[in-house]
Parts: C-alpha cells; structure tokens; sequence
C-alpha cells in the first residue's frame, strides 16, 4: 500500500503526462541498440551439436574411388539432357533409378499465378532400408534448376550416384528419398504438399509411391558442368518459408562435418569472406534477418521447414581445390549421422540468429528488441488514450475484451487504494475526467455514450479491411502488369490520407471532432503494438522491420504549423509501404517486378503470408497516420 | 503360372505329409529378381493328442507345450518380423502370406474359456509366459493393444469338439526382433540348429535380410474321419536376401568401391574412357552357394527326418530348368526333380555338410511370377501433432476377378478415428465397395479401437480408404524415453475371402506401421506447473475470499498511521502495548 | 417501444446475417473453428458430436467410447438434422437461433433491473445502467460469442439455458426457471451450482411481486425438489433413449475425472499432464472442492445482489473449471455489462483487459508454434492459458471489490467517496 500511495503521488506529476512520447523514443532506440550489440561476444555463443544421436563426422567416409567414375558418368548423362523436353528428362532420370533398382515415380505439377502458367514434373525415388520398416525416410534433393536459375549438372549428377552407392550399403534405419524437383522452390513445393496430401489435385499430381514421415531433407546445389569445377566453400542456406527456420543442430552437424572432417569451409547468408569482424557478423545477421522477415523460399529445402522437416541446402561456391567427392563425403557423412536418429530433431534451438558458421544468438538474447519496439507503440497509444480523455465510455467496452480502456489503468492502477476520492476531489487532469465520467454519463443515454469510441473502432477496422483490396490485386493481377499495379497503388495510397482527411472534416455537416482522430490514431497504435508483439514470436526478423519503419507512427501529431505538417508527411510518404517496397527493392539490387512476382507467386504457392502482414497490418496502421498528419492540413 | 502352381503344389506336399505324426523340415529357396533370394525353412512336428496331453513329448517342444496347456490355448500363433514384402518386385508372398506377421511381434491364440474374462486372464498368462520363453516383450501386450477379430481370422484346425473358444489377438509394432529372439526359436527344434537344414539359420545373415518373418503356428490335426487327432506346431523361417551383400565376408562388410578394373562399364557411350563409366546393369544371374549366402555350411540332414520319400527331401530350390544347379557334398545324396524340373528337390547326406553351387549364368527364359491378389499401402496425411488422416491405398491387379476381402485395423487409444469422416471410394465406380462394416471405439488408457471391414473391389480398380483421426495427449508418465520418436501404430491385416487358396491357412496381405507424433509436453517442468498454476488459483482465490470475509471501513477510522505495513506493525504493537498494560 | 423493438429487430438481423453469411463465404472456416482447442473441448466439440450422432443412427452406444462425452438429449436432435457435412445451412440456422434466444434472455435480465435494485438492496448508482438492447448487442457482437456460434460449439446450447434460468428468476418464473436450470446442470454440470444465488433471486423476485412473501423453507424445499424431479426426469429420459446408464460415466463422469487430457484455455489440462500418478485423484478433490467453494461464500456475502452471484459465477466457470472454452468467457464477459453502475469503482479493468487481449492474440500463435511449427513447446501454450486466466480472475475480483464498495455506499452514506480499507 505504501507502494502504491508512493506511486500515486509519483503519478500526480505533471512529467509523467509529458512522459510517453520520450518512453516510446527511448523504447525504439534501445531496441535497435540491443540489436547491435548482439554481434558482440558477451551476447552470442558458440554452436553446439545438442542431439547426442547425431555424432557428427564421427563414421569413416567411402565414397571416393571407382564412384568417381560413375560421377563423371552420370555428370555427362545429366548434361546431355540439359536442352531436351521434361518428358525426355524425366524418363531417362527414371530409367537411371530404376538400373539401381529403387522405386521411381514422376510427379506432374501445374500452377497458375498471376495468369501465367508454372508447369512441370519432379521425378522421385525411394530407397527403402533394408531394416527400415516404411516409418521414417529422409530426403536428399537435387533440384534440376538452381536459385540462380542455372542447371544443376553436377548436383543431380551427384544425387544419382549417391543414390547407387547408398543402395549397396544395410544399416539405413529409415528409408532415403531422392528428389529430382523441377525447379528450386515451386517444384519441391508441390511435392512436399502431395507427401502431406495437402495439395490441390487440380495443380499437383498426387504422389503414388510414399515412405514413412520425414526426418530430415538436404539439397545439393552444385551447377558445375560436365568437366567439373572445383570449389573453395560450402554455402549453407536455412531460411524457410515464412521465417521459419530449421533445427539448429542439423546446421550444426553440417558445420561440423564439411569443416571438421572434410575440412570445406562453411558460409553463410552470402558472406562469402567472412573474417569473422563486428562488422562481417552485424552484415550477417542482418542479411539474415532480411531474408528471414521476407519469408521468401530461399532454396529447395525451404519449403519442407514450414511442415516441421528440418532441412538445408548445401551449395558450393568460388574457386577452389574441393572436388564432388568431398562434397559426396559430406553428404554421406551427414546422412549417417541423419540415419542415427532416434527422435525427430527437437533437441536444440528453432529461433536463432546465426552471425557465421559457428555463432549464434538465441531467442532469449534478441526477442526484447522486437519486444521493445512493439511496446513503443502501446505506451503512445495509453498515452493517446488519456490525451483523448473521456475514459469512462472505455471501461464499457472491458466486457467484451476491447483494447480501448488504456486511460483508467493509468490512474486506477496507481491510487488503486482511493478509487473514491477521484470521484470527488478534483487533483490532477483525468482524475478530473474520470470525475467527469461518472457524473456526466447520467444524464447521457448510451447511445449518445458509445459513440465517440464506437465511430473511431468502426473507422479502424474499415481501413484495416481496406488493406484486403490491394492485397487481393496484388496476388491476382497478371504479371505483365504488376509494375503498373504498383505504380497506380503507390499513387493512391499517396493520396488516401489527404482523401480521408477531407472527408473527415468536409463530408459530414458536423465536422468530427478533433478527440475522435486521437481515438482514431490509438487504436490504430494499439493494434499496431498488438500485431508486431504477436508477430514477432511467429517472425521475428519480419516483426522489427515492419516495427522500425512504422516507428514514426507513434509521434505524428496533427499541428497547427504547415511546415510541421509537411516535414511530418514527406516522412510519411518515405516510409509508405508501398514506396518502401520500391526503395529497399532498388537498395537491395532486386527489380521490384520480380519482387512482386514472387510475392504473388509465395502468396499462391507457398502460402506466403508477409504480404498479409504488409497490407493488413502496416498499411492501414500508415493510412490512418498520415490521415491524421493531413488533417492538419485542413 | 505354372510357378504358382507349383507352388501350391508344394504347399500341399507339406501339409499332406504334415497331418501324420513325426517331425519334417524342408528348405525351399527362391531366387527372386534383382539378385535376391527366399530362403523360406518349415519345421513341423506333431505330437498326438493323448501323447499331448499326458505330456509326454518327443518332437513337440516340452516348455511350449506346457504353456500351452496352462492358457488352454488350442491354437496358437506367433510372428517376429522384420523389413516389407516387396510385393511389386517379388510377386506373391511365401504361403500367400499366412505364415507372415506385421512389423515387430503380432499373436493371435484361440483360448478355450467359460467366459470373456477367463478367457483374458488367460491371455494374458499365454503372453507373459511367451514374452519369458522368446526374451521378447510381449508381456506388454495389455488389454488396450488385444482385440477380438470378428472376421479376419479363422482357425486352421478343426475344433469340432472344443466349444467356446474365445480369439484374442494382439501386436507390438514397435518391437524390435533380432537375434534374441532366434535363439530361443532355434532352441524348440529336434535338431536345435545343430543338424538339417536349420544348420543354416545364422542370427548375422538373418537379420541383415531385407524381409524376413519368423513364425509359430499350433494347430490341431484330424485324419478325415476326424479321429486320431494330433497337435501340430509348425515353425516358419522366410527371408529374402540380398545375394550380393550377404555374400560380402563377415569380417569385411563394407561395401567399398569396387576397384576400377572390376567395374563394368557401358562401352557405347561417347564419353567412356579411363575416368569416366556408366555402370552396365548384370543381366546374368548372379552366382551363389549356400555357405557364402548364409554364411556356414548345411551340416548334413537332421536325423530325425523320414529316410525315403518326398519329405526326406528336405532342401529344395526353384530355378529356371536351364539354371545349373551342382550339389557339392563328400556324403551321398540324391536329386529329386518336380513340376517339370523347375523344382530340384535334395536328400541331404547324414553326417557330412552339404552346398548347393550356382555359377553366374546367362539365363534365355524365366519364370512367371505369380502376382498378389491385392497391393496394399497405407499412410499418414497431414502434419502437425493435433490430428490427422489415414489413407490406405488397395489395388486389385487381376484383369478377371473380383477380389473380397476383410480390413482389420487395430489402432492405439491414443489415436482416435472419426468414424463418420471414413470413405472409401473406387475408381472405376461409385459404388461403395464396404459390405460390412465392425467398430470398437477405442477407451481412453482401457482398450484400443478396432475396426473392421469386409470389402470387395472389382477387377483393376483401386480403393481408397481414409479417415480423420485426433491424436489425445498424454500424462507425462505415459510417454516412453524417446517421446519426441511418436508411436506405432500396428499394421493393418488384410484378408483375401475371394478366390480363396484351398487350404485353411487363407491369404493375408499387411502393410507397414506408422508413425504416429503424438504432442509431448515438456518432461522438465512438473515442478514448476504445479507451482504456476497454483499460483495463479490462489490468487484468484484469495483475492475473492479476502473481499469477502473482511469488511470496509472508512480509512480515517483505521488506527494512526495504518497505511501499508508500517501501520499494520504499529498497529499489532499498539494492540499488545495495551495487553501488557493491562 | 415501437422505436426500441425496431433497434432489437435491426440488431438481431444484423447478428443473424453475421452467423449464416460467414459460413456461406468461407465453406472452411467452421470447421476450422471447430477444431480449435479455444473454441472447442472434448466436452462441446462439434466434431466429437457427429460422431456420436453417427454411432447413434449406426445402432454403436457412443459412450462405449472415448470421442463422445456429451449428453444424450442431443443425439436424437441432432441426428434429425441433415448431414452438416453436406447441408450446414440447417445446423447453423439451429445455433443462430440459440444465439439470438440467449440474447433475448440477456435482455430479459436487464429488463428486470435486478442488476441493480432488487428486494433487499438498491445501488446508489442505479440510473448508471446500459439499454437492454445495448446489452445485448455486446453478447451478439461479442467475437467469442460468433466464434462459438460458427464452431458450433453446443456450449452455445448450455449458454442459452443458463441465461434462460436467469431471466426466468429475475422474473420470477419457477416453472421454466427450473426447467431452463436443469436443462443448463443436464448439459453441463457445473450449472447446477448457480441454483442457491438464483434461488434467492427468484425468492426476492417472487416477494417483490406479491406482497405476501412466502415462507423461505417451503419455498426452498419446494423448488429443490422441483428441480430434483427435472434432473431426473432427463437423467431417465436419457436413459430410456440410449438403453441404459452408461452415460453418465461417459458423459459427467469424464468431467469429473478429467480422463482426456486435450489442451485448452483452462488451468486443469497441463496441471493434470504434469501431475505424479499417486496425487491425481487429491489433486482432482481439490480442485472440484475449490470451484465449488465460491458458491456459499459469494452467495452469503451478496445474498443482497444474488444475481450478481450468479454472473461471478459464472465467472468462476470460465476459469476454474476442467473444460473452460472462450464460449464461457464470452458469456461471462457479456453479463458483466449489466453492471455497469460498477465500472466507477473497478480499479484493474485496464490491466484485465490488456492481459485478456493479449492471450488471445498470442494464444493461437503459440500454438501453432507448439502442435505445427513444432519450434515451441507445451509450455509457450500454457503460459498463455495462464495469463488468460489471471486476466479474467483479476475482473472477477475488481467487480466483486467494486460490487462490495457499492454496498457499503448504502450502508454508509457518509463514507461515499471516501477512502477506505478493509480491516
């Protein structure tokens, strides 16, 4: 009770109505401080292998002589069939499992994004243990087509005689799945939906041969053509679809077998010179966190994350003096140590951020930051509340779990032991309102009541499902056209505050007033705070980034000054999604046509959902900042 | 065809010879596609009735048969069984399938009781005794993993004169059979894998096959006329190998590259030369023996089996007539051809090993292989831990005949079908091919679900089955050590009514378990969940009860300085300041 | 009024094109809804239901079973309906009048002004109260409300009953107030523990309407009994429908032993997980013992606002019983609206609301991490049902604090507004 009484004296200090706006500012900037610090020693630790199972590189490798051979064999085969027709490729792939007497099917897929047509086939084959019994099975692709849309000569050629040596040997406990997909992210996509019989039947061919449930996936990218091409590094890709991020111990055990025992040095997010710096980390992680927050398949493996199959994509790359067999080796260590599994992977961590090959952050260290950001925008909208006053229609909306009754928490919170006294004696500004409250509601009907904060919710949720127009025309609009579809909703969303500004004030005979917008721009806030703290345990990377660029939200005010205004609004329109879609597409180097075209393309395929968060989420929370900026104007 | 005839042939040699008293073994091998071979070993050894029961043994098993007698089992079996059929490749199974089980240790006993519970408390004792006879954990099999199958098993004996008989049956999907479990197995034959064809029978080759199911099978025989009766048991060995790798030496297993030289290479491709080769695929059968492919020599005949006759041949093979077969042996023996020479029959020597040699050979015809009646596959459908679907996929390849058959499905409590979500759909029409349909719902931690159904599928078409189920989560005691692994669900049993084999033994078709990911919650935390959620009750408790069992009063009518623990102190000392006064 | 039913009927509408169109536009999202551990329970899933109805109609007992744990009234009902599976429209009809009759209800209640005045007791705040309809707008509207309603949750059935024997009671009505009660404790048990403070409201009712008030014994005795001869009647027509007495291990038996563990809003599931074998059964006493023990002592505390008592209780049950839903939270969360003359006095309300919202943002998200992204575990989920909890118990207590202060207003009016302490 003293405590509290402490308190309330405390909160009858002026200062703390002027407070918020510094709280939010100094939220934001230890929330993106935490993130820079975390490169740092003290906060990052070094990886371990958590599974026991797993015995990384602990088993002698044989796969080198005479196999070399068969390689170079398979290596010219798979070229000569580089320009021919899918069919062709697909039989002669088979005729080539079937030699080694595995069970091959093919499996047809055809989607239609954005009114083009992705057609073509996967063939598959499955090498059933001797002593497995159809339970278990683990997964090694070669995608035909890699990332950078090169033929993977040498990775299928690679995958082929994996599959022919793997056959010889007894001790695989699970069975071995070999996946020749189309292309790197739609084809492994379609199969790993028919594996689940989650898949469309009209877009994708369901699978007529199956194994047990998947432990475990690696893709080998290696496009190196018929005479070979010896590499210096192995670039591990992790990022799944949506953020989602594999086992860290399967990275960990391929860290250990391509460094430990095969000696390949091991990179990671494109750092190809990693000298292990504050600086390299800090790009690491961030590139890390980029990748992550757009949710895009980043590579064959990404679409088995989001079904709870670990896995990873061994790419090779620069100059070098590694060959396929150490490659070769790698993957067939890595498999045995796979085939030691008892349990699906669960032992170690789901939410990190990797700074190179051998460090780590971990969700405990760096989820505050997110955290932070996202409360910066609750204690603004708490602050809105109680500048809105009239708090008492709040409370009616407790009942049905509305966010809406920040304002009495403030002072009911505090003088929790004199509820009372508020209601008479008259100290400080709410108090005043609250004593207001309870006499003015009386005389007042509820209907009059509700009103100036059903009107604000009302508008809220109108310009959140305002979102699901541009969202709808984004993931249907031909592709051809998407540029143009950009440029119109870059131009509109320009001009929608102003819109809803003028009609604010101009449309009704009785201009709203001005509590409503800050009502408005709470809830609006609110949700914001809301959605980015839910967010970010699901995507963390995705969470920060939204809340960085939104971070301005939270302190335009609608003023008086023009110039105030226009500075506030030329920030606005930097940071309007649409524009930040355009700018950090043209920072990043890619074109914004492809980034749309794949967005439509995740958005259909991969059951991408960042878009969702990008137009539901951010974009009403922006229009209805900007509306609340441009009211000013008028 | 002529094969399968053959075949069946074959199996009727040993069930005629089978119905006398005395004891028989024979080896038949099988050289299947792909350089595998099945190798399937009969013992069977009778014991009359009268003999049986005033136990005194002289082939029959003495702890088996006493077992027996104190459940009142009248008729038995027993599977271990490792790896799948590969029904695609290999063709029809070894005695269509009757002699075979489900992934780990399937049972199945019709005991003689009054009453259903008798009849379990028997059950039980047969499966703890068994589970301490075959090392194999089969006392295990409670009462939420037995089941009374209604249709999909019938006895193989006659049991005219004993009147109820009560069918319990039950699985262990998750065990694993291994060498343990042969010992004993070996240990219940006459010649105790000393002499005979068992001689072959080595735990390292056996289970490194690629399938392979070890079987019991006590049954009563009759005569005709039905007297005389006679109690059989029948052991079954059927592996199928993989010639190559069992022929690799026990002390170098590795399968290391072959050397280059030993490589065949395809020769007519462009890019052949010293460092690059396509691998030609054999299209000559690979050669074998017996002591390379099993890893020890056949130490001569058991003596125990009949001199003369069909069954003193006791090591059969069936090749391809042209296939030269040579017997390399220093005792005597003698080669027995059926079925148009495409069966050699061996009357092994006494005393002195015995080898059969097959040289590499180029072969110009083949035989047929008889196709199953049904192919049968079974899968999970969605992810996530919360629920899912099963899917079981049945093709009927015979261009002519409708196939009838029983699905048994005997699922754990903790996987809850939805029985209204099951369809079962056919290609080629939209007639629902389930004739009948017997469900047990399952009981939480008391019985498991076991389901039924008769079907029919017409010719070339396949079926369809799927069902949702719910996965339940569990006590945390519940789970074994490896939670996160998920658990086995059994395979299910398939059996073919119609076109039926002649002999009571039925064909039985099963697929392979599954893998069922159960949510686990997290094992380290019952401290700490007893303490929060605690917590959180008290807090609602006594912030409820505190309003209610105190009264208000104005704050200036509290003692001086009453406010927060200060005046609380003040307070209680004042209050005693005035006792002592007092 | 003409005015006033032309807003109800405009309201209603509204609720109805809400329920029937949703489905209609997305096929799937009921039955998402239906498999949502939030929305439905091992004792009120929609989808455990027409697996009993199908057991049913295919002449299997359904309690000879572990799926289906719910009363035995519904399968004849629903076994009359078409196949939702094929034709939803008929089923989602049926629960959109539920809804709409519960809201009705509701409004009954406002109508009877027992929140605030009844026979012993009249708030000083009494002219501080919200429109029928304005009530009954917040249960129509209320998101947990619709999501029980589209997950078809036959929680939503024992809702309606518990509503029904409250306006019944504020009105007087013994008849149907016992019938609607039995039907509410037949459904789902622990109704049965809102008899004693509806009682007394029904007996205060009753008094208030004729002078004469009648004897509190006979009285007492009399409805007991009455709803003594309800239950049972049920209990045999059950009975009599499935052929014998095994339902009621199957179906209040699991309520109170709690043999099916799934996951859901409620304290019990995760507890029970965790639990050592040898302590289940103490722990499963206590725990009955303590959500029952609120029913004396709120009842004799407040026996001057019994329904007031009865809205806390129900309270209680969406918190402390063994298979809580957000459909219990949403029917406590609309009755708290009725005494809206409390909200001056509430001091935590933005903290409980806070936390409610929170867990139900974060609910669904740790989830999917626990069961489908598998990157989570169990406790990410238990942590939320935690703070869920705790949110409701904190407005469970404020109200009770602010329903005690208003008391004591009364009492004493020179303490109104006045600081004061509980000693």
């Amino acid at each position: 009770m003293a405590l509290l009484s402490s308190i309330l004296a405390l909160r009858r200090h002026p200062a703390l109505i002027k407070l918020p706006p510094y709280l939010s500012a100094f939220c934001i900037v230890v929330g993106i401080a935490w993130l820079l610090i975390l490169p740092l020693n003290e906060y990052s630790r070094r990886t371990y292998v958590s599974e026991n199972a797993l015995l990384p590189g602990q088993v002698h490798t044989y796969f080198t002589g005479s196999e070399h051979d068969v390689f170079r064999a398979y290596r010219h085969e798979v070229h000569a069939l580089i320009d021919r027709p899918v069919e062709e490729r697909s039989k002669a792939l088979e005729s080539i499992f079937l030699e080694q007497n595995l069970k091959v099917s093919t499996q047809k897929y055809n989607y239609t994004v954005s009114n083009t047509t992705i057609a073509s086939e996967n063939v598959y084959a499955i090498l059933q243990g001797p002593r497995a019994d159809a339970t278990e099975a683990l997964v090694l692709i070669g995608a035909w087509k890699n990332m950078d849309d090169e033929v993977n000569n040498s990775g299928v050629a690679l995958v082929l005689t994996l599959a022919r040596y793997f056959k010889r040997w007894s001790l695989w406990s699970k069975d071995i799945i070999f996946l020749i997909s189309a292309d790197s992210t739609i084809g492994p996509q379609a199969w790993v939906d028919a594996y689940h019989n989650e898949h469309n039947e009209e877009e994708v061919e369901s699978l007529k041969i199956k194994s047990g449930a998947l432990q475990g996936a690696v893709a080998i990218d290696y496009p190196a053509g018929p005479w070979g091409h010896r590499y210096d590094k192995l670039h591990i890709v992790y990022d799944g679809v949506n953020g989602q991020l594999p086992n860290l111990d399967l990275f960990n055990t391929a860290v250990a077998i391509a460094d430990g025992q095969m000696g390949i040095q091991c990179v990671i997010q494109r750092m190809f010179n990693h000298d292990d710096t504050y600086k390299e980390r800090l790009m690491t992680m961030l590139r890390g966190m980029i990748s992550q927050g757009l949710g895009h398949a980043t590579g064959p493996h990404s679409s088995f994350i989001p079904y709870h199959v670990d896995a990873i994509t061994l790419s090779t790359v620069g100059d070098g003096w590694h060959d396929e067999m150490t490659l070769g080796r790698t993957v067939e260590s890595l498999f045995r140590s796979l085939n030691n599994l008892l349990e699906h992977l669960h032992q170690s961590f789901f939410f990190y951020l990797l700074l190179q090959s051998k460090r780590f952050v971990s969700i405990g260290t760096y989820l505050p930051s997110a955290m932070l950001i996202a409360v910066n925008f609750s204690i603004t909208a708490l602050a809105l509340w109680v500048k809105s006053g009239k708090p008492a229609e709040g409370e009616e909306k407790i009942a049905s779990t509305n966010p809406e009754p920040s304002k009495p928490a403030t002072d009911d919170k505090s003088n929790s032991t004199s509820p009372a006294t508020d209601t008479k004696s008259p100290p400080a500004t709410e108090i005043v309102k609250l004593g207001d409250a309870v006499t003015i509601v009386p005389q007042s009907s509820t209907t009059t009541l509700e009103r100036p904060l059903l009107l604000p919710a009302l508008l809220v949720l109108t310009s959140h499902a305002i979102g699901l127009v541009p969202l709808y025309y984004f993931n249907t609009h031909p592709s051809t056209h998407l540029r143009a579809l950009h440029l119109t909703a870059a131009n509109a969303s320009s001009i929608l505050p102003f819109v809803f500004a003028w009609t604010g004030y101009y449309a009704p005979d009785t201009p709203i007033p001005t509590q409503t917008f800050t009502l408005i721009q709470c809830f609006s806030l609110l949700g914001l705070g809301l959605g980015l703290a839910a967010l970010a345990t699901l995507n963390f990377s995705l969470s920060i980034i939204i809340g960085v660029l939104s971070a301005p939200l939270s302190f335009v005010r609608r003023t008086e000054s023009n110039a105030l205004n226009i500075l506030q609004l030329g920030l606005l329109a930097v940071l309007n999604p649409v524009m930040v879609a355009q700018w950090s597409s043209h920072y990043l180097g890619a074109d914004l046509a492809e980034v749309l075209r794949l967005a439509a393309v995740g958005w259909r395929v991969w059951g991408l959902w960042t878009q969702v968060v990008v137009w539901v989420v951010w974009f009403p929370a922006w229009v209805v900042g900007g509306t609340i900026v441009a009211g000013g104007m008028f | 065809m002529l094969s399968s005839l053959l075949f069946l042939l074959l199996n009727a040699v040993i069930t005629c010879v089978a119905a006398s008293t005395g004891y028989h073994e024979r080896l038949f091998l099988r050289p299947l596609p792909q350089g595998s071979l099945l190798a399937s070993f009969n013992f069977v050894s009778n014991e009359t009735q009268e003999a049986f029961e005033q136990q005194n043994f002289r082939y029959f098993p003495r702890s088996f048969g006493q077992i027996l007698q104190h459940a009142h089992a009248r008729e038995l079996h027993l599977r271990f069984s490792v790896g799948r059929w590969d029904a695609e490749d290999w063709g029809e199974r070894p005695w269509n399938g009757a002699r075979e089980g489900g992934t780990g240790v399937e049972l199945w006993a019709w005991v003689e009781a009054d009453n259903e519970d008798e009849a379990f408390a028997r059950w039980l004792t047969l499966t703890n005794a068994l589970s301490g006879l075959f090392c194999a954990s089969m006392n295990f099999i409670d009462a939420t993993k037995t089941i009374r199958p209604v249709m999909a098993f019938a006895p193989e004996g006659p049991h005219g004169n004993v009147a109820n008989l009560h069918l319990l049956h039950g699985t262990l999907p998750h065990e694993v059979v291994c060498t343990e479990n042969l010992t004993p197995f070996l240990k219940l034959l006459p010649c105790k894998g000393k002499a005979g064809i068992s001689s072959l029978l080595d735990g390292h080759k056996l289970f490194d096959a690629s399938f392979q199911t070890m079987a019991i099978d006590v049954r009563p025989v009759c005569d005709g006329a039905g007297t005389d009766c006679s109690v059989e048991m029948e052991q079954t060995v059927d592996m199928v190998l993989n010639v190559a790798r069992s022929k690799r030496p026990q002390n170098n297993p590795i399968p290391r590259p072959l050397p280059i030289d030993q490589l065949e290479c395809d020769t007519s491709k462009p890019y052949n030369s010293g460092d690059s080769c396509y691998p030609l695929k054999k299209s000559t059968e690979p050669s074998w023996t017996l002591e390379e492919v099993f890893g020890r020599p056949l130490k001569g005949a058991c003596p125990l089996t009949e001199e003369t006759g069909d069954a003193a041949h006791t090591a059969c093979i069936q090749t391809e007539p042209e296939r030269t077969v040579n017997a390399n042996t220093t005792g005597e023996y003698t080669e027995m051809k059926v079925g148009s020479d495409t069966i050699r029959c061996y009357k092994l020597p006494t005393g002195s090993d015995f080898d059969l040699v097959l040289p590499e050979q180029q072969l110009t015809t083949g035989l047929v292989r008889p196709s199953p009646p049904l192919f049968a596959a079974r899968s999970i459908n969605g992810h996530g831990q919360e629920r899912g679907s099963t899917q079981s996929i049945i093709r009927n390849p015979s261009t002519t005949n409708t196939v009838e058959f029983v699905y048994l499905e005997s699922l754990p409590w903790f996987m809850k079908p939805y029985l209204h979500t099951l369809r079962a759909r056919l290609d080629t029409t939209s007639a629902s091919p389930i004739k009948e349909t017997y469900y047990r719902p399952a009981i939480d931690r008391k019985r498991g679900t076991h389901l039924e159904l008769l079907m029919t599928i017409p010719p070339n078409s396949t079926l369809t089955l799927t069902y949702d189920f719910e996965k339940a989560i569990l006590r945390y005691t519940e789970y074994p050590p490896d939670a996160n692994r998920g658990f086995d669900a059994a395979p299910a049993v398939i059996r073919v009514l119609s076109p039926n084999t002649g002999d009571r033994k039925g064909m039985y078709i099963r697929t392979t378990s599954l893998l069922l990911p159960l949510p686990t919650p997290d094992f380290s935390m019952p401290y700490n969940v007893i303490i929060l959620t605690s917590t959180v009750m008290a807090l609602g408790f006594g912030n409820i009860f505190n309003l209610l069992v105190r009264r208000f009063v104005g704050a200036d009518e509290v003692p001086v300085g009453a406010g927060g623990l200060k005046g609380l102190v003040m307070g209680k000392v004042g209050r005693l300041r005035a006792l002592v006064g007092m | 009024m003409p005015l006033d039913t032309e807003h109800k009927l405009l309201i209603f509408a509204a609720a109805a094109a809400v329920r029937l169109v949703l489905p209609a536009v997305f096929p799937t999202f009921p039955d998402l809804l239906t498999g949502r551990v939030e929305v439905s329970t091992p004792v009120t899933s929609f989808k455990r239901l027409q697996e009993g109805v199908f057991l049913y109609t295919h002449n299997v007992s359904p309690y000879d079973g572990g799926v289906y744990h719910q009363a035995p009234l519904l399968l004849p009902l629903f076994s009359l309906l078409p196949d939702p599976s094929t034709y939803p429209l008929a089923t989602n009809i049926l629960y959109t009048v539920v809804d709409l009759l519960s809201a009705n209800a509701i409004g009954q209640i406002a109508d009877s002004g027992q929140n605030v005045a009844t026979r012993l007791f009249t708030s000083s705040r009494k002219h501080l109260t919200w429109s029928s309809i304005a009530i009954a707008t917040g249960y129509l509207f209320n998101p947990f409300t619709v999501a029980t309603c589209l997950a078809r949750s036959t929680s939503a059935l024992s809702n309606l009953f518990i509503l029904t024997a409250m306006a019944k009671a504020a009105h007087g009505a013994s008849t149907t107030f016992i019938l609607a009660l039995a039907f509410a404790a037949y459904l789902s048990m622990h109704p049965i523990l809102l008899f004693p403070p509806l009682l007394v409201l029904l007996y205060d009712t009753r008094a208030t309407k004729t002078q004469s008030k009648p004897n509190v014994w006979t009285f007492a005795i009399a409805h007991t009994l009455g709803l003594a001869v309800a239950i049972g009647a049920l209990l045999s027509a059950s009975a009599f429908i499935t052929g014998s007495w095994d339902f009621l291990a199957a179906t209040y038996g699991v309520r109170l032993l709690l043999p099916d563990l799934t996951p859901n809003v409620g304290l019990w599931w995760y507890f029970f997980i965790e639990m050592f074998d040898s302590f289940r059964e103490f722990f499963l006493g206590v725990f009955w013992l303590h959500a029952a023990s609120y029913v004396p002592g709120l009842t004799i505390r407040l026996h001057k606002q019994p329904l007031f008592v009865a809205c806390t209780l129900t309270g209680v049950f969406a918190i402390f019983t063994p298979y809580p839903s957000i459909a219990d939270a949403a029917l406590y969360l609309s009755l708290v609206p009725l005494f809206r003359h409390l909200f001056p006095l509430m001091r935590y309300s933005f903290l409980a609301s806070a936390a409610i919202l929170y867990a139900s943002v974060l609910g669904p998200a740790f989830y999917h991490l626990w069961i489908y992204a598998g990157s989570g575990n169990a406790n990410f989920f238990y942590a939320i049902t935690l703070v869920w909890s705790l949110g409701l118990s904190i407005i469970l207590g404020d109200s009770m604090y602010a329903a005690l202060r208003d008391e004591l207003d009364v009492e004493r009016p020179e303490l109104q507004g006045k600081e004061v302490r509980r000693i």
